[in-house]
C-alpha cells in the first residue's frame, strides 16, 4: 500500500535525522515519531522497537551512498578514477548531510552488534567495489582483506574528523582520503602522487 | 602469570580492620573494575546496573559511590584501565626489538595475543566503548593516540617517510582496527593471532609500499 510504504520511509529518515543529531543512545521512539510526524501506532506496525528501526534505518543509509557511487562510476574508467570518483562522492554526499554521515560512521558501532556486523558487510561490499584494484596492482601476492584494510585506514580518519570537526570539512581531507585507500595497493610513491592531483584539483 | 593489574583478587579481611582507608579503597576501586569488565562482556554496557557492580565485586551501594559518580565513570575507568594493560604489553613486546618492523611485529603480536586470551578486555577495549556515549567515543580516540608513536617511527624507518601524510599512523590504526573489529563482531576472537600477517601488513604498507611490505611480513611472521 502506497500509503503505508510512504510512512515507513518517513520514520526510518526521521531515525537518520535523530540519530545524526543526538547520537543512538540519546535518541528514543518518542523522538523519531515526532520528526517523523507518524503516530505511536503507525511506528510499531512497521517496527517492533528503536533497534530494529535503527538497523533498517542503516540499511537505507548504506544503499544511498553505495547507489551514489555507482551511478557516478562508470565501469569504463581507469580503476583510478573510478576510486577517485567513488571516494569523493562519498565524502561529498557527508560533507553535504552531517546527520547522514554521523549515523553512519559514528553512531552505527552505539547500535549493538548486529549493526556492527552490517557496517562491516556495507564496508565489504564498498571494498567490492575497489577489490579491481588488486589486478591493477599487477602479480604481487596482496593479502586477502586487503580491501577491508583500506577501507579501515579511511574510515578511521572519517570518524575522527565527525568526532573532533565538522561533516562540513571532510572535502579538505579528499587527497589524505585517498592516500588512505590507494596506498596498499600502489605504494606511498604513487599515493602521494594521487594525493597531490587530488588536492591541486 | 606474574602480571599485576586487573586480574588481582586480593580483599581486605572482612569486618573491622586496620588498614589504612586507602589500602581498602583501591582495593575496591579494583574489584568494581574488574566486576564492570565481567559485566559488560556478559551483557553489554547499555544492561549493565550499579546493583550488577556492586554484587559481582562484593562492594555495597554506598561504597560504589564514593569511588564513582554513576555506572558510565565506572565504566570508564574500567576502559581506561584495560587500554593501561593493551599499551603495557604492546610497549613492552615492541621495545624488545630494534628495527621498527620487528618492533611492529612485536607489538602487534603481543596485541592479537593479549586480545585472543582476554575476551572481556577485547570486547570492552574494541567493540563495547562504541556503545557507551560520547566520553567513552572520546576515550576511545585517546588510546588510539597513546599508540600513534609507536607507528610513527615508521617515517624513520621508511625512505621518504619524513614526507609522507602526517595523519599516516592514524590510516594505520585505522585500518589494523578494522580488521580487528571485524573479526571480533563475527565472535572470532580466539582467531585474533591468525590475523597477524593482515595487521602487520595493514601497518607497513602505508610506509614502504605492498611489495616491501608483503617481503617483510613473510620474513617476520615465519
Amino acid at each position: 500500500m502506497a500509503g503505508s510504504e510512504t510512512r515507513r520511509q518517513l520514520i526510518l529518515e526521521a531515525m537518520v535525522r535523530v540519530v545524526g543529531r543526538k547520537g543512538y543512545k540519546a535518541t528514543s521512539v518518542a523522538d523519531v515519531i515526532e520528526e517523523a510526524d507518524v503516530s505511536r501506532t503507525t511506528f510499531y506496525k512497521h517496527f517492533e522497537d528503536k533497534h530494529e528501526c535503527f538497523l533498517a534505518a542503516y540499511d537505507l543509509v548504506t544503499k544511498r551512498v553505495l547507489d551514489a557511487v555507482i551511478a557516478n562510476c562508470d565501469a569504463e574508467q581507469p580503476w583510478l578514477e573510478r576510486m577517485r570518483v567513488g571516494l569523493a562522492t562519498v565524502v561529498e554526499m557527508f560533507a553535504l548531510d552531517p546527520e547522514l554521515a554521523r549515523t553512519a560512521i559514528v553512531e552505527v558501532a552505539a547500535a549493538g552488534a548486529d549493526a556492527r556486523q552490517r557496517h562491516w558487510n556495507a564496508v565489504a561490499r564498498f571494498t567490492e567495489f575497489l577489490a579491481d584494484g588488486e589486478e591493477m596492482a599487477g602479480n604481487r601476492e596482496l593479502p586477502e582483506n586487503i580491501a577491508l584494510m583500506a577501507a579501515g585506514a579511511v574510515s578511521g580518519l572519517i570518524f575522527d574528523e565527525l568526532l573532533t570537526g565538522r561533516a562540513e570539512r571532510l572535502p579538505e581531507l579528499l587527497p589524505d582520503l585517498l592516500f588512505a585507500m590507494l596506498v596498499p595497493y600502489i605504494g606511498p610513491s604513487a599515493a602521494t602522487a594521487e594525493m597531490r592531483r587530488a588536492a591541486a584539483g | 602469570m606474574a602480571q599485576a593489574g586487573v586480574g588481582d583478587r586480593w580483599r581486605p579481611p572482612r569486618g573491622r580492620h586496620r588498614l589504612p582507608p586507602e589500602v581498602v579503597a583501591r582495593s575496591q576501586r579494583e574489584r568494581l573494575l574488574e566486576a564492570a569488565i565481567r559485566v559488560v562482556a556478559i551483557k553489554g554496557y547499555g544492561a549493565m546496573t550499579v546493583s550488577d557492580l556492586t554484587r559481582e565485586a562484593g562492594v555495597s551501594r554506598t561504597t560504589f559511590y564514593e569511588l564513582f559518580e554513576d555506572r558510565e565513570a565506572c565504566f570508564l575507568a574500567a576502559y581506561d584501565s584495560a587500554v593501561d594493560v593493551l599499551v603495557r604489553r604492546v610497549t613492552k613486546a615492541y621495545e624488545s626489538e630494534v628495527e621498527w618492523s620487528e618492533r611492529a611485529a612485536a607489538g602487534l603480536a603481543a596485541l592479537l595475543e593479549t586480545l585472543a586470551a582476554e575476551p572481556a578486555l577485547a570486547r570492552l577495549s574494541l567493540v563495547d566503548v562504541g556503545n557507551a556515549g560520547p566520553a567513552a567515543q572520546r576515550r576511545y580516540r585517546a588510546a588510539i593516540q597513546r599508540l600513534t608513536p609507536l607507528f610513527e617511527e615508521g617515517r624513520d624507518f621508511a625512505p621518504g617517510g619524513r614526507n609522507l601524510p602526517a595523519n599516516t599512523s592514524r590510516m594505520a590504526i585505522g585500518a589494523v582496527t578494522g580488521l580487528l573489529a571485524d573479526e571480533l563482531v563475527a565472535g572470532r576472537g580466539e582467531q585474533l593471532p591468525g590475523l597477524l600477517s593482515d595487521v602487520l601488513f595493514a601497518t607497513l604498507v602505508p610506509y614502504i609500499g605492498p611489495d616491501a611490505a608483503a617481503r617483510e611480513v613473510d620474513r617476520l611472521t615465519r
